[in-house]
């Protein structure tokens, strides 16, 4: 290492007029930094919340107070927001089992949970019951419409079905944040560090996988999902809004977890660490090493500066989103204008910068 | 005669031995069968021509269709046995009908997947059906099918030379370029991604790499050809074959087009050399050919006239079709008119991203188009950079909207007899950044397909 960086700064001097600046730039440091400081700690918290949101359920179950229903919705909440933070790792494990769909799909099936309930049998293991389980079936469960807190625990109290559905719904998002956090500390993570070496980063290579995953998520799942669809922007010629189509329609509060995916996925893009926030080789160094640029500005500011202004528009908002696309529509579609912005950079810019390939077909570069 | 004339004439019409052009078909045919195999193996077939719901055909061939998986799988099954067939000369002419006939067929089925190495394909395949490349060292031979044959008329051989001296030479012209050479792009940013690579790895971050690849790439694509006639350097100029094309293979995901160039410019070899070959697999094969049918060149089937005319013609061609983007104004690499079929391989780095519209008849309103519902990620992909596949798209989508009616989710009823298709496209060139790359608001579906200059190609702003 230490002799590299010798020969390099000879080298450096002959190049030295060159426009861009030229540092060695290590892949693989730069997914390991990604998948230790990231992606693990990332996944280790999500599980964690998990683990308290099971274990106030439980709590709950054993003693059904207000209070330990409200210390429910609360680490429901915590739970969810982890989510957001790891959303995007949207490859390898999480691919594999499309994790979102196992735990956060909505709009939810308000009937088919009532009909699992009422009849006590169901499989919660079937892609039918996805919108019957997860975070969203959470939302509803613990926030129904016309219900106070008092008339949740009630609710619980009186219908043993509910209780085990609430508990059992639990257990399944349990069993995926413990089943994703053990893939990546097991065999995975070394393949995801060592996997770069492939030709160019044709697909099936680590960076190739990672930035396909980051952009399908963010374009289908951030952008449309939570923003785009309920605003009706895909809804046909008359773009008429779908309110309940937002994240957690029922608690009517969805911008916390917007803002979250975007801050985590900014961390994410800029190698940040998970638990310090210190910054690391990411995605930005990657972009500056290559010299990407946009409108002579360095690509990795853009979409950066981008960023900002999502958090900016975003911020404007008031919950609950359903509401603001209604009364507030102009604000709602800036803010979509400044998410739908930032697809461009990625799935162009980026992906081209990266020198990231969709599929597996020869290419000649034409 | 003038001393050019004469040389025409030697060129084209002295007696050469077969040995070259027999080696050239039994490596074709070898090359091909496995070439045709990987991609059967790949799962191409399926994803490429069972899988999208539309296809991007060329101008004229819209009437070229995958058929079913039972269309496409015969086709793919008679191309493979074909290939078989060639490097055996067996039946060797029909066989090298129907190869040409099921290559070309299924790379008209969709522009997507142009590549350059399967037009060159194409026209090799296209030539061999032509020559008489069975006339020695094959089944139809060994079985009596055909006469046997020592000498061809050297334009047999020498018209594969040409092809190949035209894949270079034309290829080595497109990089004289500015981007290529003053910029070193897109090497400039593809060779960073290399940095893992054993041995070189480490060279790839530097740009003065990128500079000797860009400039030793245009030199030997240009020069290459003239090392190789040369019976002194031509050792040294096939050296630099292997390592050019073994490069290329190990850095860029070009299948096995470097593979096919490495076996195809032993053609430039010496007449011994293919007599070597050829004697060494006769040795190996100790049968004994009952066919005595033994003879001069066969009356030619054309006079030397014809010949010459259809010769002159095929090389007219060749020679003019790369360089038609001349006609057309505006920056070749951002427009792409004229680019395909012109040997202009890894020259470029463009993405795009494309947003289709189909507005209301009446009002302003717009609905947006999603383009998974219609294409693969490839397709996607292709289109996003390619005017002419942005057009075909939008007329695509013309046609999926005309004469609809369609009841919205609110219960609105929408007519539309005839659907105003827009797309806002952002291309990136070079990673310099993605801008607007057609009018916004120009009606697509009512532009016209065609060689003409599309005038709502905006420019590349710089």
């Amino acid at each position: 290492m230490d002799e590299n960086a010798v020969n390099y700064d000879a080298d450096a001097e002959v190049a030295d007029n060159a426009t861009c600046t030229y540092e060695p730039f290590e892949k693989t440091q730069m997914l390991t930094n990604i998948c230790d400081n990231y992606i693990i700690p990332a996944y280790t918290n999500f599980n964690e919340k998990n683990i308290a949101l099971s274990n106030s359920a439980s709590g709950f179950s054993s003693n059904p107070t207000v209070d330990a229903f409200e210390a429910l919705k609360q680490t429901w909440k915590d739970a969810l927001l982890s989510w957001q933070q790891v959303c995007f790792l949207d490859f390898g494990p999480a691919a594999f089992v499309i994790l979102n769909n196992q735990v956060n799909i909505y709009p939810v099936g308000t009937d088919k949970i009532n009909n699992n309930i009422n009849l006590g049998v169901y499989n919660l293991d079937l892609a039918d019951n996805n919108d019957a389980k997860g975070f969203q079936a959470l939302d509803y469960l613990l926030h129904q419409p016309g219900m106070t807190d008092e008339d949740h625990v009630t609710y619980f109290m009186s219908n043993a079905n509910a209780m085990t559905y609430l508990t059992d719904v639990i257990d399944n998002i349990n069993y995926w944040s413990n089943y994703i956090l053990t893939e990546w500390t097991g065999s995975y993570k070394d393949s995801f560090k060592s996997n770069s070496t492939s030709e160019s980063n044709a697909q099936g290579s680590s960076i190739s996988n990672l930035v396909n995953g980051l952009c399908y998520h963010y374009e289908s799942i951030i952008r449309k999902g939570k923003v785009g669809l309920p605003l009706g922007a895909f809804n046909g010629f008359s773009q008429q809004e779908m309110p309940d189509r937002v994240e957690c329609y029922y608690h009517q509060e969805s911008l916390p977890f917007l803002v979250e995916s975007i801050n985590a996925m900014n961390k994410y893009i800029n190698g940040a660490s998970y638990n310090t926030g210190e910054n690391g080789l990411g995605l930005d160094n990657y972009m500056d090493h290559v010299g990407a640029t946009q409108n002579s500005n360095s690509l990795s500011s853009v979409i950066n500066s981008q960023i900002d202004e999502i958090i900016e528009k975003v911020g404007q908002l008031n919950d609950p989103l359903s509401n603001e696309i209604i009364v507030n529509k102009p604000a709602v579609n800036e803010a979509y204008s400044a998410l739908q912005q930032l697809v461009p950079y990625m799935k162009a810019d980026m992906m081209s910068a990266l020198g990231v390939i969709v599929t597996y077909q020869d290419n000649d570069g034409d | 005669m003038t001393e050019i004339k004469k040389w025409l004439h030697k060129l084209t019409f002295s007696n050469k031995s077969i040995a070259p052009l027999v080696v050239f078909r039994i490596l074709f045919g070898i090359m091909m069968f496995l070439s045709t195999l990987r991609f059967i193996l790949n799962g191409w077939v399926y994803d490429l021509y069972i899988q999208p719901s539309y296809f991007f055909t060329y101008l004229g061939f819209d009437w070229v269709k995958p058929f079913d998986l039972y269309g496409i799988s015969l086709l793919f099954g008679l191309l493979l046995l074909s290939t078989l067939f060639i490097a055996l000369g067996f039946f060797y002419r029909i066989s090298s009908i129907v190869f040409f006939i099921c290559f070309t067929y299924i790379e008209l089925i969709d522009k997507t997947n142009y590549l350059n190495h399967y037009y060159f394909i194409s026209l090799v395949s296209f030539l061999l059906m032509f020559l008489p490349a069975n006339k020695a060292c094959s089944l139809d031979t060994y079985l009596g099918f055909t006469s046997k044959q020592e000498k061809v008329q050297a334009w047999s051989i020498n018209i594969l030379k040409f092809q190949m001296a035209v894949v270079y030479i034309f290829a080595g012209l497109s990089k004289l370029n500015y981007d290529w050479l003053i910029e070193a792009q897109p090497l400039r940013n593809w060779l960073k991604h290399q940095t893992d690579l054993p041995l070189i790895g480490d060279l790839m971050q530097y740009e003065f790499t990128a500079y000797l690849f860009s400039w030793a790439g245009a030199l030997f694509d240009l020069f290459i050809v003239f090392i190789l006639i040369n019976n002194r350097f031509r050792i040294y100029g096939y050296a630099m074959v292997i390592i050019f094309h073994g490069l290329t293979a190990v850095m860029f995901p070009i299948g096995v087009f470097p593979y096919v160039m490495i076996v195809s410019t032993l053609i430039f070899f010496s007449t011994d050399f293919h007599k070597n070959i050829v004697a060494w697999i006769q040795g190996r094969i100790s049968l004994k050919s009952k066919n005595t049918n033994k003879g001069q060149i066969n009356s030619p089937i054309l006079p030397k006239r014809s010949t010459g005319i259809i010769l002159s013609i095929y090389i007219s061609i060749q020679l003019l079709l790369p360089l038609r983007y001349l006609a057309y104004p505006g920056d070749l690499f951002w427009t792409e008119q004229g680019y395909r079929f012109s040997w202009r391989v890894m020259l470029i780095e463009k993405a795009g991203y494309a947003q289709f519209f189909i507005h209301h008849p009446e009002n302003g309103m717009k609905k947006r188009i999603d383009n998974k519902e219609y294409l693969t990620p490839q397709q996607e992909k292709m289109m996003s950079t390619q005017p002419d596949m942005i057009l075909q798209f939008a007329h695509h989508l013309r046609d999926e909207y005309s004469d609809t009616v369609i009841v919205e989710a609110n219960g609105v009823e929408i007519n539309i007899k005839e659907p105003k298709v827009t797309a806002e496209v952002y291309v990136s060139l070079f990673n310099k950044g993605s801008r607007l790359f057609i009018d916004p608001e120009v009606n697509l579906s009512k532009i016209n397909r065609g060689f003409h200059h599309k005038d709502w190609i905006l420019k590349n702003e710089k």
